[in-house]
């Protein structure tokens, strides 16, 4: 089989972020010996050569259905501070590696882990998810607060009233969140990707609030979805039994079918959500004219670092 | 350049997002169109000679650019080399609107962007970080300023 070099080459050599690069010692299969190669993980392909500026490139391993494996779990064999990735179709090689040090060796590893198309394809679904949880709950908070200011003026009797039914209901309307949530050992693996189904209760704690908006006021300026009802089939009394959630794959189904179906059901999502933060984006670059844009976005994202 | 050519042949056997026959020509003068069998695997094209085991090649679905050449033909080029393209002949106008969808939506660029969006936004909305819970807030990949750019100057993939 034909694989396009250029292609990888290109992929290599652009602007795309490299999420880990540095040298490593690869083992030679039929000598049994290591050299030492320079790495670049980029997306779920490994690139290798021999010096970082090297035209020439080695090789790629492309990193799906594979595992990580330190090689402790070997008995010790090998080399110290050495992992390797294990196909997860039987019969086909391994790739050993040793680093200089253990730190090398654990960074490489955990970055190994989560390269892979699949692992970023759950993760994105689900987070796709939470996000449309998130809008929601905001919603609802806003709809709540601006419903209880709108009877302030005890003007009309029959609205007044209503209110509190209102509330009352809202605390009754707990959204099914199922959360996919790797069990603890999956994550260790790359080829992991059966995800426990659980379900759980949105923001419970936090949003028994009585209508007081609990997000910035930015945010305020952010209209309710137009498709969002506050009956609708995802609601469940409070104490009742979690119902299968529809849309998700359920445990025990290959994994592959389930990330099949995950990834066509969000990228539509994906897509629609996106053109809308883009337009957004666009809006706001506009009225902040003298900012810079990514200066703005670091000051938010303080937390992270 | 060496590569794992066997665990690519076994991705391409696994079920994909896409598959169908389709007229594909090469970018190269001189290429005619020949009727593969086209399968979208992760952000890998494999294409087939129909009913063999093993695909004739695969290419990497990043930093390239896919358009509609007409209502059934789109064509994908790579290396910023608008000129030349492969060419894919789709039996109807639908389909082949679904293929251009899938393949935009199949790189890991595509799909890292819109992770590190759903995760500013719910840190935005929750005050919480969506990735703390799998422990892999600190991985550079999921870094906003991995993903810089937000608003794609490189529109390669779109």
């Amino acid at each position: 089989m034909k694989i396009h070099k250029k292609i990888l080459t290109h992929y290599l050599s652009c602007t795309s972020p490299v999420d880990k690069e540095g040298y490593l010692y690869k083992m030679k299969e039929r000598t049994a010996t290591y050299h030492r190669r320079w790495f670049v993980l980029k997306g779920n392909v490994l690139f290798y050569q021999e010096r970082p500026a090297d035209r020439h490139l080695l090789g790629v391993v492309v990193l799906e259905g594979c595992a990580v494996r330190r090689c402790e779990a070997d008995g010790g064999a090998g080399p110290p501070c050495c992992f390797s990735l294990v196909s997860r179709a039987p019969g086909l090689r391994a790739y050993r590696f040793a680093a200089e040090d253990r730190l090398t060796q654990e960074g490489w590893v955990r970055a190994l882990l989560s390269a892979s198309h699949r692992y970023l394809a759950l993760l994105v679904g689900d987070l796709g998810r939470q996000y449309e949880e998130a809008k929601r709950e905001q919603a609802r908070v806003e709809d709540g607060s601006s419903a209880a200011s709108g009877s302030a003026d005890g003007g009309n009797q029959h609205q007044y009233h209503q209110n509190p039914h209102q509330h009352q209901h809202q605390h009754h309307q707990y959204q099914q969140q199922s959360v996919v949530r790797p069990r603890p050992g999956s994550l260790l693996t790359v080829e992991a990707a059966k995800p426990d189904v659980r379900e759980e209760r949105s923001f419970s704690a936090g949003h028994e609030a009585q209508g007081t908006p609990t997000f910035p006021a930015r945010a305020a300026h952010k209209k309710p979805p137009k498709h969002w009802a506050r009956r609708n089939a995802h609601v469940t009394p409070l104490n009742g039994p979690a119902p299968p959630y529809g849309e998700w794959p359920s445990v025990g189904l290959d994994p592959l079918e389930s990330f099949a179906k995950v990834h066509e059901h969000y990228g539509e999502e994906v897509l629609r959500v996106r053109e809308a933060w883009l337009r957004r984006r666009k809006k706001q670059q506009e009225e902040e004219e003298e900012e810079e844009v990514e200066e703005h976005g670091d000051k938010d994202l303080m937390d992270f670092m | 350049m060496r590569f794992n050519e066997k665990e690519l042949v076994s991705l391409s056997r696994q079920p994909s997002e896409r598959a169908a026959e389709m007229g594909m020509k090469g970018p190269k003068k001189g290429d005619v169109v020949k009727k593969r069998l086209v399968k979208l695997v992760v952000n890998f094209l494999f294409y087939f000679r129909t009913d063999e085991e093993e695909p004739i090649g695969a290419l990497l679905l990043e930093q390239c650019r896919v358009e509609r050449e007409s209502s059934h033909v789109f064509s994908i080029a790579f290396l910023d080399e608008a000129e030349k393209r492969y060419i894919f002949e789709c039996d109807t106008e639908d389909q082949c609107g679904q293929w251009i969808d899938s393949i935009i939506k199949a790189s890991y660029e595509f799909m890292r962007k819109n992770l590190i969006f759903y995760r500013t936004e719910i840190h935005r909305l929750t005050g919480k970080d969506p990735l703390e819970q799998y422990g892999i807030s600190d991985e550079t990949r999921f870094q906003v300023s991995s993903g810089l750019q937000l608003m794609p100057k490189d529109t390669s993939s779109m």
